[in-house]
């Protein structure tokens, strides 16, 4: 099958059957199987690591199950009506929500602009890259002990710096001070967002800029009239994984908590008590199977709408170079067969 | 696979995949692999499993590690391990109320190697008769055992700040001990030179709870263990010692864990009284400097009464439904009555499970002599604590936890405290009472 380009389009033979031979009309037969074949794989880690466990958690929400007693009873949605009256839950819901208000906009914020600086010709600019990346490529249980030390009360760095300019030192690790060791440990990860906005200002047509340039375009107008447009979808996607990533924030705060084993859990500061920590705690130190699993399924269902919303929201505001396709532009596809460049 | 594989025979096989993958869990029905859920090497030595394993050809002994949420997942998908590390004090009204765990009596009664005349009254924890622990069936076995609320002094810390150090035959009680921590703690601000004092909560809040109000004679837990009242006076003032102690800033507490840990803090000459038992002499062997420096003191009395109890009682239950429960107590008796019961009283690194292996403990330093002098008086103080069938201890530490910290962050009096423990435990109580009955 060939294609042959005329102006501005590129024309593709429709597909004939004529000259096919019985061997492929043979392997014909083995086109479906072929197909699942290669997503079972795919399938059968969706079916065990997804589908099951929401199956399951939704099926325990509606328990007094208690993880270790055989007599449980069927609750209704007794355990979804406790959620609204339990202040913990509630308290680390809204916190949830701050936390991931302040974290997100800014790592996207600070990635780009890292991506945007580290998009120059400058000199050793792969180190640069590098190094800014490196950051998000040790694990959070590394760099959230290295905060922890850095902040340590007692013998941190951190305290010995604003000692130096007499200020007291500070409880980094207990409230109000273990926040802002969160977000900074959270923000320490920001070359991962810079790293997917750098790809994303590479895949940017230079022609689209230097057109503008040549229209008398400054360097901001064509930072927010092309260039940010261009990347709108790219920053829609960080919004969306960075949005869930949050909501899910679980080890970094229990990791700067300086107690160990089950009984951390129910340690973590209250500034950092997230979401997912009392939804842990609620598992595994109070033994409330059914209750924590109505939790998971509401924060589920939050993400969910929370994911629909920002794409309603963003329809009008994220560009997309080529559009989705549409039934309407589906139909047309493959009545004939000819893509528009 | 051929053509006739069909979209709803794949989804049905993919669905069957993940069925019978959680419902396989880690157990196994080859019945020469005994599956341990503990600590190997560090508690169960290769040594020990060599031995075992010598002893009986053709054996193969299987560890997973020490979760409560594997333990949860390999229970609901009916394959548990053979033998559970757990501790005793906490949790044997738990699992009998559950019928999780399985009567030892019958083992012991046709056993050679472990008899129960043989056994340390600690092992005590393991009983459970249906109201009250300490006596009736056998569930478990200690490995070993310390009484925890006893405490050792760091006596650098303690001549650096020219502070005398306690008697080691009488027990002062706790507000002497919060005096002498006050004393004792050098701080800037939020920058800590020395702490005074970690009290023996760090292995479980809710058992040093227990002791205190027991001391002062009374108990958290109604008759019939149903509810908890952490308002009646004896709990109450044990609520008001602690947030008193947290208030001070004298050492570790739920809304500031010391940032390096007990045992680190004290060796480092940063901390004067740590509240742990004899087992600590164990690690103290390993550094010889710190072995100079350290002395074991017998509990502090809270109230009028003398108690002395095990705060953990850490050793091994078999399942109900395991599957090699034979294996398992054949295990037990290599474990806990042969060589390496000797070798583990040998370490120090606890009371030996085996009265007759007390002669074994280590004497050669003199620290050791010491701990071993004040240990062996502290023994006719033993005593079991009771705690309730209807909840997990985590979760009577986790409510202790979390109300403690919101009363110490706000300020709040023992009182409110108080109301906040028992409104979220007393739920919880009656949900566990309503699945066992």
């Amino acid at each position: 099958m060939t294609a042959t380009q005329t102006g501005g389009t590129l024309r593709v033979p429709a597909r004939t059957t004529a000259g096919t031979s019985s061997a492929a009309r043979g392997w014909r037969r083995y086109r479906p199987a072929t197909f699942y074949g290669f997503i079972a794989p795919w399938l059968a880690g969706f079916v065990l690591l997804t589908l099951f466990p929401l199956g399951y958690a939704l099926w325990l929400s509606t328990t007094n199950y208690d993880g270790m007693t055989g007599r449980y009873r069927y609750v209704g949605l007794d355990n979804y009506t406790a959620i609204a009256s339990d202040p913990d839950a509630l308290h680390a819901l809204a916190r949830t929500g701050l936390y991931t208000l302040g974290t997100v906009p800014l790592s996207i914020a600070f990635g780009l602009l890292l991506a945007v600086l580290l998009n120059q010709q400058i000199r050793a600019r792969g180190a640069f890259r590098a190094l800014i990346y490196l950051p998000a490529v040790v694990p959070i249980v590394g760099s959230a002990l290295c905060f922890k030390m850095l902040f340590n009360a007692d013998f941190g760095a951190v305290n010995a710096v604003i000692g130096l300019v007499g200020i007291p030192p500070v409880d980094w690790l207990s409230d109000p001070g273990v926040f802002v060791v969160l977000v900074a440990v959270t923000l320490w990860g920001v070359g991962a967002s810079m790293i997917i906005s750098l790809s994303g200002l590479q895949g940017i047509p230079r022609e689209l800029q230097e057109a503008a340039r040549v229209d008398g375009a400054g360097a901001w107008q064509v930072f927010s009239k092309i260039t940010l447009p261009l990347l709108s979808p790219i920053i829609l996607f960080q919004v969306i994984t960075g949005i869930i990533g949050s909501v899910q924030g679980f080890v970094a705060p229990l990791l700067l908590t300086a107690s160990s084993g089950t009984a951390s859990v129910t340690s973590v500061p209250q500034s950092t008590y997230l979401y997912m920590i009392h939804v842990y705690a609620q598992y595994f130190a109070y033994g409330r199977f059914g209750y924590a699993s109505a939790l998971l399924w509401v924060l589920f269902v939050l993400i969910l709408l929370l994911t629909v919303v920002i794409f309603r929201v963003s329809a009008r505001a994220v560009f997309y170079e080529n559009a989705p396709d549409t039934p309407t532009r589906r139909r047309r596809t493959r009545e004939t067969p000819e893509v528009t460049r | 696979m051929g053509a006739t594989l069909t979209r709803r025979r794949l989804l049905a096989g993919a669905a069957g995949a993940a069925a019978a993958a959680a419902l396989g869990g880690c157990g196994t029905d080859d019945p020469n692999t005994l599956v341990v859920m503990g600590n190997n090497p560090a508690e169960v030595t290769d040594q020990d499993v060599a031995e075992f394993v010598h002893a009986h050809p053709g054996v193969t002994v299987k560890f997973v590690a020490v979760d409560q949420s594997l333990l949860t997942a390999m229970f609901a998908a009916g394959n548990p391990p053979d033998l559970v590390r757990d501790q005793g004090v906490n949790n044997t009204p738990y699992l009998v109320a559950r019928d999780l765990a399985e009567n030892l009596d019958p083992y012991f009664a046709r056993s050679t190697a472990l008899s129960v005349d043989k056994l340390a009254p600690a092992n005590d924890v393991w009983r459970y008769d249906g109201s009250r622990q300490g006596s009736g069936p056998r569930y478990g076995l200690v490995k070993d055992y310390s009484q925890d609320a006893m405490f050792w002094c760091n006596t650098t810390v303690f001549d650096a700040a020219g502070v005398d150090l306690p008697s080691t035959t009488e027990p002062i009680d706790y507000d002497e001990w919060l005096d002498l921590a006050r004393r004792l703690t050098k701080r800037n601000g939020a920058q800590y030179r020395t702490y005074g004092l970690v009290p023996p909560f760090d292995n479980s809040l809710s058992a040093g709870f227990i002791n205190m109000v027991s001391s002062a004679g009374g108990s958290i837990f109604s008759e019939d263990f149903s509810t908890v009242d952490f308002s009646s006076p004896e709990a109450a003032a044990a609520l008001r010692w602690y947030l008193t102690y947290a208030a001070d800033q004298v050492g570790s507490t739920v809304a500031r864990p010391l940032p390096a840990g007990s045992s680190p803090t004290f060796s480092a000459d940063q901390l004067a009284m740590l509240g742990y038992g004899y087992w600590f002499s164990g690690l103290v062997s390993a550094d010889d400097t710190l072995a100079k420096d350290v002395m074991f003191f017998p509990a502090p009395r809270f109230g009028p009464k003398r108690t002395s109890p095990c705060l953990a009682g850490t050793g091994f239950w078999i399942p109900k439904r395991a599957k090699h429960k034979d294996l398992a107590w054949a295990f037990c008796e290599h474990y806990f009555g042969g060589p390496p019961a000797t070798r583990r009283a040998q370490s120090g690194w606890g009371l030996p499970g085996i009265t007759s292996l007390l002669s074994d403990l280590p004497s050669d330093k003199p620290y050791q002599r010491q701990a071993l002098g004040v240990q062996k008086t502290e023994l006719d103080h033993f005593s079991v604590l009771d705690f309730s069938p209807y909840v997990a201890y985590t979760a009577l530490d986790a409510s202790l936890s979390q109300q403690l910290r919101k009363g110490i962050e706000a300020g709040l009096p023992a009182g409110k405290v108080a109301d906040l423990i028992n409104d979220t435990l007393n739920p919880l109580l009656k949900l566990g009472k309503e699945l066992v009955s």
